[in-house]
């Protein structure tokens, strides 16, 4: 993406960002707020997050690739280990990194 | 934690003092936007300015790590903006205590209604209202409080002072963060692969996140539609599997409320 389209996307989602957060302070202050947008809201960060980590993991170049002797997938399984037993974000993001180099010996 | 809230300044540094803790959290998040962002292509002096403006760690990794994709604008913009959808809720949530503020206040508050300092100042506000009957704490630190009753009464309402102070204080360590990121992630080898510490981190925050059926149900169908979606241009497949997820999380409610 060029640096002036850049630009604009960082501005454009700030913008968008700071109408969420004044819209119910100051835009829209005497009314509550819909219940099917709280229940919207609930599901936004799991599903994003996992969309995300799907495809950093199994998608490059528009395709799926489900490579089982490369180092990502394989960290990010004992990431997903650690952040089960220790529920500790750098205790996660720490074994991964050290299992991704541990991995890449092997591979 | 907070003081008895006798100065707008003592109300400012309060909030300031109860934020810093959350700063060790933050901060790794920051550093990893800013190498990331330096990994994806983003010159130096755009991803600090997007930590000004966009102000969100979340998004700001989401961006980068689409980015690094090549996924196009549209895409991007779209996931970002809904991931950030969860601010209307902060906003909703701390409307009542905000609401009799100036609208100079109230605009600049807005600003620094993040995740973090939102976690803070609604404590704040919160334990003031549980504390407003007289007597009802015995501890050493109201004593000014209860001893000063009708200067207490009199007062005006100072803690929106506290939530400027807590939420200044993420915002100087977020853009403090953003920059040791840039500085350092210029030196690192490229062979370290520190750009894998965005999914990770993604990975750690879904972990805490799915506690609820519906949530992981909006993740899953979410993962598997990002594979089934992959071949769609600039990653709008992304966009996709999330309103699936979203949709799959819907479902998931609705029908768990039926079987009760």
């Amino acid at each position: 993406m060029s640096t002036p389209a850049l630009i604009l996307l960082l501005v454009l989602v700030g913008a968008l960002t700071y109408l969420y957060r004044y819209a119910m302070i100051g835009l829209f202050a005497s009314r509550n707020l819909p219940a099917w947008l709280h229940a919207l809201c609930r599901h936004i960060a799991p599903a994003s997050f996992a969309a995300l980590t799907a495809s950093a993991l199994f998608v490059a170049g528009g395709e799926v690739h489900f490579a089982v002797d490369s180092a990502r997938p394989w960290a990010a399984l004992v990431a997903v280990l650690v952040a089960w037993r220790t529920r500790n974000v750098l205790a996660t993001i720490g074994a991964g990194m050290a299992a991704l180099h541990l991995f890449k010996l092997v591979f | 934690m907070a003081g008895s809230g006798t100065s707008a300044g003592a109300e400012f540094l309060a909030g300031c003092r109860d934020e810093a803790p959350l700063l060790l959290g933050v901060a790794p998040f920051g550093m990893i936007y800013g190498i990331a962002a330096l990994s994806a292509g983003v010159p130096a002096w755009l991803a600090q300015l997007a930590s000004a403006v966009v102000f969100a760690g979340a998004a700001q990794l989401v961006i980068v790590q689409m980015l690094a994709a090549g996924a196009g604008f549209l895409p991007i913009a779209l996931t970002s903006g809904l991931l950030n959808l969860r601010h209307v809720l902060y906003s909703a949530s701390m409307a009542e205590y905000v609401r009799h503020l100036p609208r100079r206040w109230r605009l600049l508050l807005a600003y620094v209604l993040t995740d973090e300092a939102y976690a803070v100042a609604v404590l704040r506000y919160q334990r003031r209202e549980a504390a407003t009957p007289p007597h009802g704490e015995s501890g050493a630190s109201r004593n000014t409080a209860s001893t000063q009753p009708v200067d207490n009464a009199a007062h005006a309402d100072l803690r929106h002072w506290y939530f400027l102070g807590a939420g200044f204080t993420l915002w100087a360590g977020w853009q403090l963060s953003t920059a040791a990121g840039l500085l350092f992630g210029a030196t690192i080898p490229a062979a370290w692969e520190l750009d894998f510490a965005v999914p990770l981190t993604f990975i750690a925050l879904l972990t805490l996140l799915l506690r609820e059926r519906a949530g992981q149900a909006a993740a899953l169908v979410a993962a598997l539609g990002a594979l089934a979606f992959a071949a769609l241009p600039y990653k709008l497949g992304l966009v996709a599997a999330i309103l699936l997820g979203l949709a799959a999380g819907a479902w998931t409610v609705h029908r768990l409320e039926r079987a009760r």
